[in-house]
């Protein structure tokens, strides 16, 4: 983790230096963007670990970067939303981000969090075994999906709740349960989180989204994974 | 009311109308009453006459036989009148001879009259036929004769008389209501026409106005009403756009002010790391720096949630929660040393997580605020309709005038505390009556305030939280 490197794309400039200056100082490589486009060409331009995106770019919005980013990579990526409306969150995790972070943000708080999504990116180094769910094969170790060995595109995210719902295959997971195992997070995160990422991963892998029989509600409690 | 108006004009025209006819109907009707008789008494009286002075000593000798004295009452007789004669000192005579007992109920006036040599008569029933009985003695001084005559076609004449009158003053009658309805629409169909276009009024279609179709009092009234309806529309317009334009100042204020306190919320942040490192003067500076920039920061962050209540933007998206669970999470997050008084089963209702973490951490940081170190008491109790979870404190409570007031924006029971936007407890009302609930304070006997939320029970207690398989939360959320 000696080189992290981050882009960071934010339009205002006191943001953009005061988070600079902390992920800096926490040890991360960070190099900046004020608009979308250029935010765009500079990930185009270099290798990075992680992309923070804020939402309300000029040019182009931090959505909009973040699926042309997702054309091409599984970078983590965090949305720096200055609402966390329903439809924010939404929008940004179909868009393809991992996580969000709410305006205004500590720095530590956001050091936090993306320490998490790089953890989660780093995969469960050490695990080679073959996992399976229904029609379902997992790879753990090569972190892929297949279905009759045609691969799944899935995020990182929906990569680790797959993962980690199989591993309890049988067993109700609450969703505060998956946002502090697959996210990282502590008790006052969003469960929204959840029940988005579920519906899109649903979408990747069921026969039927709107009839889940691989993964399955239990109401009132939260999710499982068929044995 | 306009029905009331109706009515009552009806009955004031029929009534007159009733008391018309009536006073006319018995006025006709005693008059030709009395007309009838006196013509009859008239006509009698000089048929008595020429009887008793002509026809009578002409028939009788003296002293009159019983012979004559039949042939004068067949005289009588064929001219269709029953008699009845008394000789002097004689014994009566009757024709027919069922008069017998009429005689024995002439007036005795009538007899003792007749007895002195006048004319008398008498309207009496006869038989049940009424009659007029006259009497008198013949040439004077003779036998004492009562001619009885039929009166009943009088009776008979005035009763069709009635008859009439009575069917006329019902025409009379139906004719007025008839008349009073018509009236009464033409009156009252302006009165109609203002009424509807005030209750399109009060249902908030400003744009309602009276037709004014005449120049006489009502049309004067209803371009009165119209005008009036203008000015109305006019102020309620101009209200509500200033109120959008205060709502929009607010939004925009603190939507732009979001932008620099994120920029000081992530400065004092890596500041609070560095406090170590500054001379002690400019330390406690740097102290208050981020204290203030964390008040502004939750001050920015209530009116930026108060606009989007106000400007009706909000959504709820109910799920399943386990109220229990909430409230041990906002308890450990805001104020750990705080009682649970939490049912032994689960309770779980429809609603929505976040909001209620809102709520309850607000109304935890109000119990802080207002009875600092004192004990705290969250409560939650649940019954089949309805779920609520109080909030205890042993602060100075909130003189009971001001109880409602607390839950208005910017509302400081006391003046002197200043901690807090002032907006904790309107945003927790805003997303209680979001979820269908609302929040109630009152003051603890003892001291101290409890603020209550109540929710609404969305499904079964308490053992609502049935497992169900196979179901997509997608779909119920």
């Amino acid at each position: 983790m000696t080189d992290t490197r981050i882009l960071l794309v934010e339009d205002d400039p006191s943001i953009r230096e005061v988070t600079a200056i902390g992920l800096g100082a926490a040890g991360f490589t960070v190099t900046t963007s004020s608009d979308g486009v250029e935010g765009l060409e500079r990930f185009k331009a270099d290798p990075f670990d992680l992309v923070l995106l804020d939402v309300m770019l000029p040019r182009l919005d931090g959505y909009e970067v973040c699926r042309q980013i997702r054309k091409s990579s599984t970078v983590p990526v965090v949305m720096l939303t200055a609402r966390a409306d329903t439809m924010d969150v939404v929008v940004g995790l179909e868009a393809g981000a991992d996580d969000y972070v709410r305006k205004p943000f500590e720095v530590p708080e956001l050091i936090a969090r993306i320490r998490a999504a790089l953890r989660r990116a780093g995969g469960s180094a050490g695990e080679t075994n073959e996992l399976s769910l229904g029609p379902i094969e997992i790879d753990v170790a090569g972190r892929v999906a297949s279905r009759a060995g045609q691969p799944i595109t899935l995020t990182r995210t929906e990569f680790d709740l797959l993962l980690e719902l199989v591993r309890h295959a049988g067993q109700v997971l609450t969703r505060d349960t998956l946002l502090d195992r697959v996210w990282g997070y502590d008790y006052l995160g969003d469960s929204r989180l959840v029940d988005v990422a579920i519906q899109r991963l649903r979408a990747k892998i069921e026969a039927d989204p709107a009839a889940p029989e691989l993964i399955q509600t239990v109401r009132g409690a939260g999710y499982k994974a068929v044995r | 009311m306009i029905r009331g108006v109706r009515a009552r004009l009806t009955a004031t025209i029929v009534a007159l109308v009733v008391v018309t006819a009536a006073v006319l109907g018995l006025a006709a009707s005693l008059f030709v009453d009395a007309r009838l008789h006196q013509q009859a008494l008239d006509d009698a009286r000089d048929q008595a006459r020429f009887d008793l002075s002509v026809l009578a000593p002409s028939i009788l000798d003296d002293p009159p036989t019983p012979e004559k004295l039949a042939d004068l009452a067949a005289a009588f007789k064929f001219r269709g009148l029953q008699s009845i004669i008394v000789p002097v000192g004689g014994v009566p005579s009757y024709d027919p001879t069922t008069l017998q007992g009429t005689f024995e109920t002439l007036p005795a006036s009538v007899r003792r009259f007749v007895a002195d040599g006048q004319v008398a008569y008498s309207w009496q029933d006869v038989e049940g036929t009424p009659s007029l009985i006259i009497g008198g003695r013949a040439g004077g001084t003779g036998p004492e004769i009562y001619l009885i005559r039929d009166v009943g076609g009088i009776e008979l004449a005035l009763g069709q008389l009635r008859l009439a009158l009575a069917i006329g003053a019902l025409v009379a009658v139906i004719l007025a209501v008839v008349a009073a309805r018509v009236v009464a629409r033409g009156v009252l169909a302006p009165v109609d026409e203002a009424s509807q276009a005030a209750q399109r009024i009060e249902r908030g279609d400003l744009s309602a106005r009276v037709p004014v179709t005449s120049d006489d009092e009502f049309g004067v009234w209803a371009d009165r009403f119209n005008r009036m309806a203008d000015s109305l529309e006019d102020t309620i317009l101009r209200l509500e756009a200033a109120q959008a334009q205060n709502r929009r100042f607010v939004a925009d204020v603190s939507h732009e002010l979001r932008t620099p306190v994120t920029a000081l919320v992530a400065e004092a942040s890596l500041l609070r790391d560095h406090l170590g490192a500054l001379p002690p003067a400019a330390r406690r500076t740097g102290e208050l720096v981020i204290q203030d920039i964390g008040r502004m920061r939750d001050l920015v962050e209530d009116l930026m949630e108060l606009s989007r209540f106000d400007a009706a933007g909000e959504e709820v998206r109910l799920q399943p929660v386990d109220l229990g669970r909430v409230i041990r999470g906002v308890a450990a997050a805001r104020h750990p040393d705080a009682a649970l008084e939490l049912p032994d089963d689960r309770v779980v209702i429809d609603s929505e997580p976040r909001r209620l973490e809102r709520i309850l951490a607000n109304l935890l940081d109000n119990a802080r605020e207002h009875a600092p170190g004192a004990l705290v008491v969250v409560r939650l109790r649940a019954t089949a309709d309805e779920v609520a979870v109080a909030v205890l404190d042993r602060g100075p409570g909130v003189p009971p005038d001001r109880l409602e007031r607390i839950f208005e924006r910017f509302y400081m029971a006391d003046p002197s505390r200043r901690g807090g936007s002032g907006l904790g407890l309107a945003i927790a009302a805003e997303n209680a009556a979001l979820l269908g609930g609302d929040l109630l304070a009152r003051n603890r006997s003892g001291g101290g305030l409890e603020i209550q939320l109540r929710l609404p029970v969305t499904q079964p207690l308490p053992d609502g939280d049935r497992t169900a398989i196979h179901e997509d939360e997608g779909d119920d959320r």
